[in-house]
């Protein structure tokens, strides 16, 4: 089956044409990579052939971190127009910033990707997901203004709402997350609706967090449309690394702007096609901050055959897990870490903490244990109130979510021998 | 001067036992108790013959044990009396954070133990209306 192409020509190069166009780029790559404080002296001033690249060192989540804020800039300041950071006070922020040229190639790709799923410029698109420093709101928002299409700015939340304006405005298109699009279901009927047979839409992109095929399938046919499964991270742009195509088996991640590869995470050993890895992907055309080899935690398994739809960029499979401890709740990234340091910042917070995350209505629902100290403790229920709050808020500053605390008597929770133990994940998918 | 012992607990079974249990091991008479639940959590305040042991014993069994001074009030056994105390009370803009009461001999002496914001001020205010207050001598066994 052929499907329609954005770019027929760059969608359907031929393999030996696709790995000449990633030579010549990652030469490119290096030469503005070099202007870096991070990649000056780490990396070559040109290699020869694609083989090269396991000699150059990768780049990790900590140096992105550590170079933080401005050690990763290849260009001066004056060229970015825009730049997305990650929650995080300091020591675990990280930011990628973007020329002109880099937000037109990232809105390219997104605008590629939903062309391949079937967008068209008649479409309304129903952008369900968080602005601001998310990189999944403003991405997908370029690329479907991109394609021509209505593009609604909905952001996330406020279910009421989202649903009267797929009913007052005919959304065709939506962009949201899994277990949000599940929560949502049965609100439409307290509105009168029932939305396969009252509404129009016929596409959906699920992403943000990961999900397995019953839930795909469930979530098409509660609201009668094709959902798309997608790849992306902030460091990498945001959305439009990997997208299905219409034969929904595996994503093609774009080759003419990313080196993709695999690597075992314990022993550092490349892979072949086929064998499940740690993707590793290189920025081929991002001038502002170039990306090399960039190890992304993200663990799945590159397809080696073609794909019947004629694109010659090759799949990768859903996301299996992480190498790392991050999480994903409610479709924000945070690491055990970040919760941490701020628990452990407030006095009057014992020495033992752990976060328990489970699924409450679709939704994910994240409840942090915290052991009260003994010595602050004056017997009064407005010092406990005021000390919950506290605790609530700060995390709230750092992780961008809203969790549960509650206080639990010092001594109370589970002590290990060895590694602590401090995430209890009771989703199960 | 009468001296509480309030104590952290979680909202689970077992908690309220346990504390009583570990203070009939030690000898110590418990002459009041009250539980303010907050959910996930309680605090339950605990009047007890011998103040310092109980702190001493909770905090070794692994508790968290908070000391606070309140002021007893010694009323008589007999309808109106802490009508009378707490108007005089009122009267004399003294503001209560939590109060409970229990008898120490029947039929003639009965107690309203009070947790107040300004404990110096209170405690004159009780004195200068002619209220006795608590000794630990009288939380003793009778």
């Amino acid at each position: 089956m052929e499907g329609c192409y954005w770019d027929r020509e760059i969608e359907t190069i031929p393999r030996e044409d696709l790995l000449r166009l990633q030579l010549d780029r990652l030469n490119k790559t290096l030469q503005i990579a070099k202007h870096s404080p991070f990649y000056r002296g780490k990396i070559p001033e040109f290699v020869s052939d694609l083989d090269a690249l396991k000699d150059i060192p990768f780049t990790t989540k900590k140096d992105l971190r550590g170079s933080f804020p401005h050690g990763m800039l290849a260009v001066p300041l004056e060229r970015i127009i825009r730049l997305h950071s990650s929650s995080g006070t300091t020591g675990t922020a990280t930011v990628v910033y973007h020329t002109k040229h880099d937000i037109d190639n990232w809105t390219e790709l997104v605008a590629r990707s939903m062309y391949m799923t079937g967008v068209r410029k008649h479409d309304i698109f129903q952008n369900m997901m968080g602005y601001g420093l998310f990189t999944g709101g403003l991405g997908f928002h370029y690329g479907s203004e991109r394609i021509g299409a209505l593009t609604i700015p909905a952001s996330s939340g406020n279910s009421k709402r989202q649903i009267r304006l797929m009913r007052d405005f005919r959304a065709t298109v939506i962009h949201v997350t899994p277990s949000y699009a599940l929560h949502l279901y049965p609100l439409f009927a307290e509105e009168g609706l029932n939305p396969r047979d009252q509404l129009q839409l016929r596409i959906a992109f699920l992403g943000a967090e990961p999900y397995t095929e019953e839930t795909r399938r469930r979530i098409e046919d509660l609201y009668g449309l094709d959902a798309y499964d997608s790849y992306g991270l902030s460091e990498m742009n945001g959305p439009g690394v990997a997208f299905e195509c219409p034969m929904k088996n595996g994503m093609h991640l774009w080759e003419d702007h990313y080196i993709l590869e695999a690597m075992h995470p314990k022993t550092g050993k490349m892979l072949r096609d086929g064998e499940e890895g740690e993707l590793v992907l290189t920025t081929l055309a991002r001038n502002g901050m170039p990306i090399i080899r960039y190890r992304t935690g993200d663990v799945a398994t590159i397809f080696p055959h073609k794909c019947p739809c004629g694109r010659t960029h090759r799949r990768i499979s859903r996301i299996k897990g992480r190498s790392d401890d991050m999480l994903i709740i409610k479709g924000v990234n945070l690491y055990p870490m970040q919760i941490e340091k701020v628990i452990m910042d407030i006095p009057e917070v014992g020495n033992n903490y752990l976060i328990e995350i489970e699924r409450v209505d679709y939704l994910d629902s994240i409840n942090i244990k915290v052991e009260i100290a003994p010595e602050t403790f004056h017997g009064s229920f407005d010092e406990l109130e005021h000390l919950k709050k506290k605790i609530v808020d700060n995390l709230k500053t750092e992780i961008l979510i809203q969790p549960k605390v509650t206080l639990v008597e010092p001594g109370s929770l589970p002590r290990s021998e060895g590694k602590a133990v401090r995430v209890v994940d009771k989703r199960k998918e | 001067m009468a001296s509480q012992n309030t104590v952290f607990v979680e909202n689970k079974p077992g908690r309220l036992s346990k504390i009583a249990r570990v203070l009939a091991n030690s000898n110590i008479n418990i002459r009041a108790i009250t539980i303010a639940d907050r959910g996930e959590y309680g605090l339950i305040n605990i009047l007890t013959n011998d103040p310092d042991k109980t702190h001493e014993v909770l905090t070794r069994e692994g508790f968290s044990a908070s000391r606070k001074h309140v002021i007893g009030v010694i009323m008589k056994d007999r309808p109106g009396a802490l009508a009378d105390v707490t108007e005089y009370l009122h009267g004399n803009a003294v503001n209560v954070s939590n109060a409970y009461g229990f008898i120490l001999r029947e039929g003639d002496m009965a107690v309203l133990i009070l947790e107040v914001d300004d404990y110096e001020r209170a405690l004159k205010v009780v004195h200068t209306g002619g209220f006795h207050t608590l000794t630990l001598d009288e939380l003793g066994d009778h």
